[in-house]
Parts: structure tokens; sequence; C-alpha cells
């Protein structure tokens, strides 16, 4: 959904030069410290990848998603492909404590012909390591400009900057043995040839051959058999450099590896994993949802700029028929435009993307998140996902809203749809969860406990059947271990702030249609109506015609639905029915607004039925069972 | 009989033989952990296994451990 983001804002410029390399190489870092002026975060068109633009002297500078390789096995290695194609010149950041690993890319770009120049990035954390690199051998070695750089303290940025200009490529090099195999027809690129006989489908699909392909076919040109014969050739001249490149000295094993064995074993990692989350959910659950977003709701829009805003817009408005409905669709009390709607962005939704933009930068740049995955993995694998779909599930404790962008990150298509349900479904969000914890305290531990085990046996049971009905299979868990480090708070912050802003800007006319939708409901006297449609169901759960009002304001905002619940004078089960209903029931407005976004409209609308008809199974048969 | 990667314990070093999957032995192979003896870091039981060849740490899940071919380098003395 987020592809029609259009770019009218983008650099004006003839040429292009992209950077590229494998992820944690401090790509970003080198970005930031390249970019002069202005710098635009945007999606890249047709995908949910974000990629960063900026002005570097006469040219537009692009950053592209990390990856270990052009070709096309996810959607990260797709866009870099798209850009590096179109690129004039690339700056290849290579991690001089990784220099086995990421020259493969190296020399990919090097063998499509790509005028590259090599940041060697890390050089401090190498000789840490007691890793010696001769950087003029590597320059000779590969024929391209090499510069050693440390990014994080701008060293070696100058220089880099300079060398720019001198990119080249070698004129020929041994991958071209296999150009020859190529049918004579083929007309392509020496980038686009050398994706071809690496059996890369995207580039043979475009690539015209005049010959007839047959219906959904892979046409002939990509047979994946020559891949392995050139990627194993590659890996071979790697090995032949890096040999006579890199001196290494043993060192003991430093802080950073100490530590991740200890994250990567059970018996500790748990404990730490659990400290951590804890930690995590203090400050995106309670510090940030609770006490900034309080504040900013009752203090800031409450006192101020909501009574000012209904005043100013009330006398500005003449006391004509025509114009009330345009004065109650600006400030109704429920989601009025210029009301309430701003206040949820502002005073609700800004904070709680800042804060966890910052959290997920931390996570990110430390190397924590792919030891959380491994840690979890074995347990996420029941329900149709990998290990890497813990953290829309730990986010999502925090807000849902927020957790539904990470779910990115978690694999295929099937397992976003799954962990998008499960987190529509069974995940109450922090502003819910103090409430109810609060209703539940009056009612007895037991309580406590019954409703988280409720919750978890719905989480279960739907990612179960979720894995068991929906097509396809979940990927394995395939996933580097980033070096553990501590994040520089400049990174984070720069990054925090690039997402923000693209968040806001995708998000801002979302929810303002919303509002806008809900409003005109309001005033036509759809809530009305639609409280009297619900009465059959919630005489279902048992309870009284009074708890659809609780249903229709956790539409709005989930916590909304929990406050509902405190003025209502049910008794015991009651209670315990209604909260596990409102939990259950569909999550709040922004967080539907941005499934609606992340996924399709024809999923968004299924996960909307199968909430109801969860929280309303669930809630039938605990009315019967109490 | 044939040994897989899950088999594997701690501390040995072993060779990936057969990967049934295009493309996770397409990123093996990228990333040099085809080229030759590679480390088994940790096993989690019943979870993945976490390799290490040259700095660069690769976590694999079970099923996928289990279907990986090996073999250690060594075994043949």
């Amino acid at each position: 959904m987020s592809c029609h983001e259009t770019r009218d804002n983008e650099v004006d410029a003839d040429e292009t030069v992209a950077l590229v390399g494998c992820p944690n190489v401090g790509k970003s870092v080198v970005f930031g410290e390249l970019a002069e002026q202005y710098v635009d975060v945007s999606n890249y068109p047709g995908t949910t990848v974000d990629t960063t633009e900026a002005a570097f002297g006469d040219a537009k500078l692009t950053d592209t998603p990390g990856v270990y390789g052009i070709s096309s096995f996810d959607e990260e290695e797709r866009v870099t492909r798209e850009i590096v194609l179109e690129a004039d010149a690339v700056v290849n950041v290579v991690d001089a404590t990784q220099l086995n690993r990421d020259l493969f890319l190296t020399l990919q770009l090097l063998d499509m012909g790509i005028p590259t120049v090599v940041a060697l990035n890390m050089m401090d954390e190498a000789e840490a390591d007691g890793i010696d690199i001769d950087a003029d051998a590597l320059e000779a070695e590969l024929g391209v400009p090499v510069v050693p750089t440390v990014a994080v303290d701008g060293e070696g940025i100058d220089e880099l900057r300079d060398r720019v200009d001198e990119a080249r490529a070698p004129e020929s090099t041994s991958i071209e043995r296999w150009f020859d195999e190529l049918p004579d027809d083929v007309e392509a690129t020496r980038a686009e040839k050398t994706l071809l006989v690496e059996g890369d489908e995207p580039t043979a699909e475009r690539v015209s051959t005049g010959k007839v392909v047959a219906d959904g076919g892979v046409p002939a040109l990509a047979e994946t058999g020559q891949r392995e014969d050139v990627y194993g050739h590659r890996r071979r001249r790697v090995e032949d450099i890096v040999g006579g490149v890199l001196s290494r000295e043993e060192r003991d094993s430093s802080w950073a590896e100490r530590f991740s064995d200890l994250m990567l074993n059970p018996l500790t990692g748990t404990p730490i994993a659990l400290v951590m989350l804890g930690g995590i959910f203090y400050f995106i659950g309670v510090v940030v949802a609770q006490k900034i977003v309080g504040f900013l709701e009752t203090i800031v829009f409450g006192e101020y700029y909501n009574p000012v805003v209904n005043n100013t817009v009330e006398s500005l408005l003449p006391a004509a028929g025509w114009a009330e409905p345009v004065e109650f669709m600006l400030i109704n009390g429920n989601l009025g435009l210029l009301t309430i709607t701003v206040q949820y962005i502002v005073g609700v939704l800004l904070p709680l993307v800042v804060a966890f933009y910052f959290v997920i930068g931390i996570l990110e740049d430390s190397g924590m998140l792919p030891r959380l995955a491994v840690l979890t993995d074995r347990g996420l694998n029941r329900i149709g996902l990998n290990g890497r779909a813990i953290v829309p599930m730990i986010v999502g404790v925090g807000c849902v809203t927020m957790a539904v962008i990470t779910t990115r990150m978690v694999g295929n298509r099937r397992e976003r749809l799954i962990s998008t349900a499960l987190l529509g479904l069974a995940v109450p969000c922090s502003a819910q969860l103090g409430i109810i914890m609060g209703l539940l305290a009056g009612l007895g531990l037991i309580w406590w406990f019954g409703y988280l085990g409720v919750l978890l046996v719905v989480l279960g049971v739907a990612g179960l059947f979720l894995d068991r009905t929906l097509p396809g299979d979940s990927t394995p868990l395939v996933t580097e271990l980033p070096r553990m480090r501590v994040p520089r708070p400049r990174n984070i912050l720069r990054k925090t702030y690039n997402r923000t802003k693209m968040f806001l800007r995708e998000a801002i006319p979302l929810f303002g249609v919303t509002a806008i939708a809900i409003s005109v409901l309001e005033y036509v006297g759809g809530f009305g109506l639609i409280q009297r449609a619900l009465s059959p169901v919630t005489a279902l759960v048992g309870l009284p015609q009074e708890f659809a009002r609780v249903l229709l304001l956790g539409l709005v905002r989930r916590d909304f639905a929990a406050a509902g619940m405190t003025d209502m004078a049910f008794t015991t089960a009651e209670t315990f029915v209604g909260l596990v209903v409102i939990t259950l029931f569909v999550p709040c407005i922004l967080a539907m607004v941005m499934i609606l976004k992340e996924r399709d409209a024809k999923s968004a609308l299924l996960m909307w039925i199968g909430s109801w008809v969860v929280a309303f199974g669930v809630g039938g048969l605990l009315a019967v069972i109490l | 009989m044939t040994e897989v990667l899950a088999d594997t314990a701690p501390g040995e070093s072993v060779s990936l033989e057969q990967v049934p999957d295009d493309d996770v032995r397409a990123r093996l192979l990228r990333l040099g952990f085809l080229d030759g003896t590679v480390e088994c870091r940790h096993r989690l039981r019943k979870g993945p296994i976490v390799l290490r060849r040259n700095g660069t740490e690769m976590a694999l899940g079970a099923d996928l451990a289990a279907e990986i071919e090996i073999s250690r380098a060594g075994a043949d003395r």
C-alpha cells in the first residue's frame, strides 16, 4: 500500500552514486558523513524497503539496503540490484573485520563492470582484533581505489570523497568465460550478462531473447546450474586475494564475543533477554505510552490545545445551518479533524514512533536482534514463524500499531500475515494493559493469571490454525549474527529522525481520511445503529447492551474500551469476560489503518472479521464456563 | 549413514557437503560457508545451530540443520 508514495521532492541530479555493502558494515554512517544538504527517506517504489537519498556534489547519493550479493533472494536484494544497475558509480563499503565475507560482493560489482570505489571501513575494530590489511596491496589486486576508513569517527571520509571520481572497474574479469555460453542474440550490458550467468530470474525476464517462453515457465536464460560455478569461482578469487593482503594475529576473545556467547546460551541468554525486554516494555509501555503520552493528552491537548481550537473554530464559523456539519467534522469530541486527530498524531503517535524507532535502532546497531531470533526460533517455529518474528511480538506489547511495521522483517508474505494477525488478535497494547491490570487487580491474582492463560491459549491456537490453513511454507531461520557493539548515539538519532519523518509523511494523510470517515458515520447516526445491531452478540457473551458502547470506543482507541469498563457495574465473571473480549476484539483504529497500509485490503478485512469471531467465540465460551 | 549438521556439537569443525535448498545453498556459498570447514559455535536444544567461519557467524534453523549433510574434518584419519 505504501508503493504509491510520490517522490516529488527527490534530489535532482544527472549522476547517481550508490552506497553498497553488506548489512552492518557502517553504510548508513558513511552515507551520513558523505551526504550534503538534503536527505530524503522514502520507500523504494513498489516495495516496503526504505532508501535514503542526498545531494553529493553534482550527483545524487543513494543508500541501499545491506546485502551480501547482487541477486534476487529477497526484497532488499531486488531493490539493491535495481539501484546498482542504474547507478553511475558505487561506493562499496567493506567491513575490514569481515574482508573474506564482504569481498564477494566487491568482486561481483567489478565483474558487472560497475565503476567502484572501496571504503575499507571499521579499520579500528580490525586492528583491535589483530587483523592487518595492506590497503595498497588490496587496491592493486582489485584494480580500483581502496580507502581505509573509520566512518564513526569521520576518519578517511575526506579521502573517500575525493576519490569517488576515480571510481572504475577493470576492463575485463574472469567472469567473461561464462558469457560465451549465453545465446548470441542476447542484448545485455556486462552487468546484466553477469546476472544472467548467475541465473538471476528478474534479469532473464527483462532481457529480450527473441525466444518464445512457455506460459508461467522460467525463461530459458535463468538456469541456476551455472550460478554455483560462478559463485564458487568468485569465492576462490576472494580467498586468493584475502590470503595475499591480510595477516592475522591471534587475540583473546573480546567482551563482545563473550557477551554474544552468553546471549546464545539459553541458560544465560533467556534471563538477559527478559531483563532487556522488561527494560523495553518499561520505556515504551510505561514511560512513553503512559507518562509522556498521558501528559501530552491531558495537559497539553486537554487543557490548552483542544479548548483553544474549539473556541477558535466556533467563533470563526457562522451560526448558519450548513456550518454545523463542518464544525462537527473539525472539532467533534471523538475524532475531530483539528482536535482529537491532531492529538492522536502529535500527542500519541509521535512520541511512540520516536521511542520505538529509537529502541529498534539500538537493538539493530548493537546486534541484539538476530540473537533474540536464535533464542526464540524453536518456539515460534510451532506457530509457523521463525525466530525473527519475536521482534513484532515484543514491540506489540508496547504498541500494536508500531509492531505492525516491524512485521516487514519476519520473512515471507505468509509469515507477515501470521504475525500481523496474531498481533491484531491476541497482543494487548500497553495503553490497554495498564487499565486492564488495574481492573484485574480488583478481582484478584487468580483472574490475572486466568487472563494471561486465555491470551496465550488463543495466541497458540490461532497460530497453529493459521500455520495449518495458510498455503505455502514458512522460511527457515537463516541469519547472520553481526558482531555485538555499543551503538553510537549519533547514528541512532539520525536513523530515528529519518524513519520518523518518513513514517509521519505516510501516516498523516491516512489518519486524516479515517478521521473524516468516522466523523461522518457518527454525524449521520451510524453509531446508534451499530450499537443496536450489536445487541445479539453482546447477549451471546452474557453482557448487557451497554457493552456495545465499550466495543465502539475500543475501535477508536483500545484503552478507551478498557477505561469504559471501569464505570460499569459488572460482576466479577462479567468483568473478566468483558476484558478478554475487548483484548481479542479488533485493534484500535491506528493499528487497523497500519495493517491496511502494510498488508492488503482483503487480508485486513479478514483479520478484522477473524478478530470479531474469535473475540465473541472465546467470550461466549467463557461466559458458559464461568 | 550420512551425518547432518544437526548432529554436530559445539566446538566441532565440519564441512557442509549437501545443502538441498537452492537459495540457502547460494547464500551460504556467497558468504564462504561452503569453501572449507566451519566451526559449530552453539547448538540450542531442538533449536538453531550457530556456525562460524573467519569471524562471520551464521544461525541456521533446526529444520534446515537436519537437512544439511556434513563431513567431519579429520574423520577419515
